[in-house]
């Protein structure tokens, strides 16, 4: 295809993605570095009470001759990145005298890190990266086993079987993520049928939404439910691509079950393996939905719904920018890999 | 990618007690993942007292009061409205303009077509709130926030990436022998590509087209921020019944709403099952 043409084909994507894709990336990083306010005055008025009167101050908003409020932008440099890292509150955390317990006992090694990771993760930003990273760490290996033992599972089963797990499956995982994670949040209401039949089966009235501990378990488990389908349906794709020579050759020379699981299955799955969670370790990082629907950012929070709340609840464009671009930080370094990836694969492809 | 039937199935040869695990295993799963939803369906047709009982009920008198307060008095069918304006409109746009790049992609092979495809990877790899502070100021300040274009146009953008690669890798399994008969014939690139190539692409245009009906439909972040009150699609609009745990009937109303947005979603997997494993599959077992 002559340049050309090429050009003329992709040119309306390509002004989509610069328009509403680089040009607000930019946008971003521009806004990141100002802050900008309304303009006020302060206004004396004399308030009448009936034990007297007292002069009051109140901001106005000053107009211009349009009768618009005025708008100041200041520039800010990276005080916005040292707000949204919380740096004053690091430095005092850093040097805060940990050697003597509340109690006046002495503190061990232990102990003076824990205090000091709990002071550093009650900054929102250091909160939110850790539940971050503590979901991705705990939801990767439970998706990748469960999606690859339903996988071998409905392998299995009967044909007619086969159409109902898939569909059953499906469900979770193109559901809205708002809707899904509601109606798992309704199954742990403090009436709802589940916190109901496990303290009739003895464990116990638990108040799900009220503690950070089981609010993180119920995220963690909605974020388990939404993935492991996609990693059945691509490792149950795969399993149909086991040429059936190498199976039988393994199963002739005498291996077991197992065996041919560990040394003839995974080793064809293993590419397979690599682009699910590759693809998890994304989904992961920017998981939004289960926090807003669950925490609301109480107890555990992402980076994802941080900045969402940044602007949604502050309007403060400046700082939910700042917010969004040490996110990108992440993303870059998640990235790497799967670029690398690429960039061999489409280099043969157009070499 | 069916394997032939005469080779030894694994199951033939189970023993009855992995068998038996296997059939326990599933069942779990299989009521992990449709639980949910089947409870969620069912007490939305009970009054509160009865959809939150101590003990839970199977069989509970049926209203269909929740679903009249949202539809009719919430007036939740201008956000049905909304949604289908919403994600028609991305759906066509995002296709078309998405087919013409994609079949571009799969036909150069100049460099500038790979430094495409790769930035268009870092851009889909971008968290969706990364950009939202652009947008939000932008569209507030140009006065057009609030607008079905808008988020349409935003949506489009942001799904591009995504629609590219996917549909390059389908029309990447159609020969270029197919185009370069038809020019012989006497077509132009442009006629080649809309008589010969895209009456066989369309098992690629509905599985693409079903992924980007999905990021549309399903979009809390984006709509939630961009849109306002009768504006609002039905999956943002979602967000004012979210924390109503202290009133029963706003809850329930919610509740009715999340049976709503789902019921389509369920005809589609119905319909689409094929396409969507087909999809899912796509980028991964071709490499």
């Amino acid at each position: 295809m002559p340049f050309r043409t090429f050009l003329g084909f992709v040119l309306p994507s390509v002004v989509a993605m610069l328009m509403l894709i680089a040009l607000p990336l930019a946008g971003v990083v521009y806004l990141s570095l100002w802050n900008s306010y309304t303009k006020t005055s302060f206004v004396e008025t004399t308030v009448r009470t009936p034990v007297g009167t007292r002069v009051e101050r109140r901001p106005v908003a000053e107009l211009d001759a349009a009768g618009n409020p005025v708008i100041v932008r200041e520039w800010y440099g990276s005080r916005n990145f040292e707000t949204v890292l919380g740096a004053s509150n690091l430095a005092e955390a850093w040097e805060r005298d940990r050697s003597v317990s509340a109690t006046g006992q002495p503190t061990s090694a232990w102990q003076r890190f824990t205090a000091l990771f709990r002071d550093v993760t009650n900054v929102k930003f250091w909160g939110a990266l850790e539940f971050t990273l503590l979901y991705t760490a705990v939801t990767t290996p439970i998706i990748l086993a469960l999606g690859f033992l339903i996988a071998m599972g409905v392998n299995s089963v009967v044909r007619e079987l086969k159409g109902v797990l898939i569909f059953a499956s499906l469900l979770p995982f193109i559901v809205t993520p708002v809707v899904g994670s509601l109606s798992i949040k309704w199954l742990f209401l403090d009436n709802a049928i589940i916190t109901v039949w496990l303290e009739q089966l003895g464990f116990g009235k638990i108040y799900f939404m009220q503690n950070a501990f089981t609010t993180r378990l119920l995220i963690i488990l909605v974020g388990i439910w939404k993935a492991t389908p996609f990693v059945f349906i691509v490792l149950y794709a795969g399993l149909q691509t086991v040429p059936s020579e190498t199976r039988e050759a393994a199963i002739i020379d005498g291996a077991n079950r197992w065996q041919t699981i560990r040394h003839v299955i995974i080793p064809h799955l293993m590419p397979l393996f690599v682009f699910v969670t590759l693809i998890h370790l994304m989904d992961a990082y920017r998981v939004f939905e289960p926090i807003l629907v669950f925490s609301g950012g109480q107890g555990a929070d992402s980076l994802q719904h941080l900045t969402y709340k940044i602007l949604s609840d502050e309007q403060n464009f400046h700082k939910a920018s700042a917010a969004a671009l040490l996110m990108v930080l992440g993303i870059v370094v998640l990235l790497v890999p799967l670029i690398i990836k690429t960039y061999k694969d489409q280099r043969r492809a157009f070499a | 990618m069916s394997q032939p039937s005469d080779t030894p199935n694994l199951a033939d040869r189970m023993p009855l007690w992995l068998m038996l695990l296997t059939g326990i295993g599933l069942a779990l799963w299989v009521l992990a993942a449709a639980f949910p939803f089947f409870w969620m369906t069912l007490i939305s047709f009970r009054l509160p007292v009865d959809a939150f009982s101590v003990p839970p009920k199977l069989i509970a008198p049926f209203t269909t009061e929740h679903y009249w307060q949202l539809w009719v008095g919430d007036r939740f069918w201008l956000k049905f409205l909304n949604s289908t304006i919403i994600t028609v409109g991305v759906l066509v746009i995002s296709l078309t303009i998405g087919c013409l790049a994609a079949y571009a992609l799969a036909r150069y092979g100049g460099a500038l077509g790979f430094w495409l495809l790769l930035v268009a990877l870092i851009f889909r790899a971008l968290p969706h709130v990364t950009l939202l502070p652009s947008y939000k100021f932008a569209f507030f300040e140009l006065g057009l926030w609030n607008r079905y274009e808008t988020l349409i146009v935003i949506l489009v953008a942001i799904n591009q990436p995504f629609t590219i690669w996917m549909l390059r890798s389908f029309f990447m399994n159609i020969p270029k022998e197919l185009d370069e008969a038809a020019q012989v014939d006497g077509c132009s690139r442009i006629q080649a590509f809309v008589k010969v190539i895209l009456p066989v692409m369309w098992p690629g245009i509905i599985t693409t087209g079903l992924f980007s009906f999905l990021l549309a439909y399903n979009d809390f972040l984006i709509s939630s921020q961009m849109m306002n009150a009768d504006k609002m699609t039905m999956t943002s609009a979602l967000s004012a019944y979210m924390n109503a745990d202290d009133d029963a009937f706003k809850l329930m109303q919610g509740v009715a709403g999340a049976v709503s947005i789902t019921a389509p979603l369920v005809v589609l997997v119905l319909f689409f099952q094929k396409q969507l494993v087909s999809g899912l599959t796509q980028g991964a077992v071709k490499g």
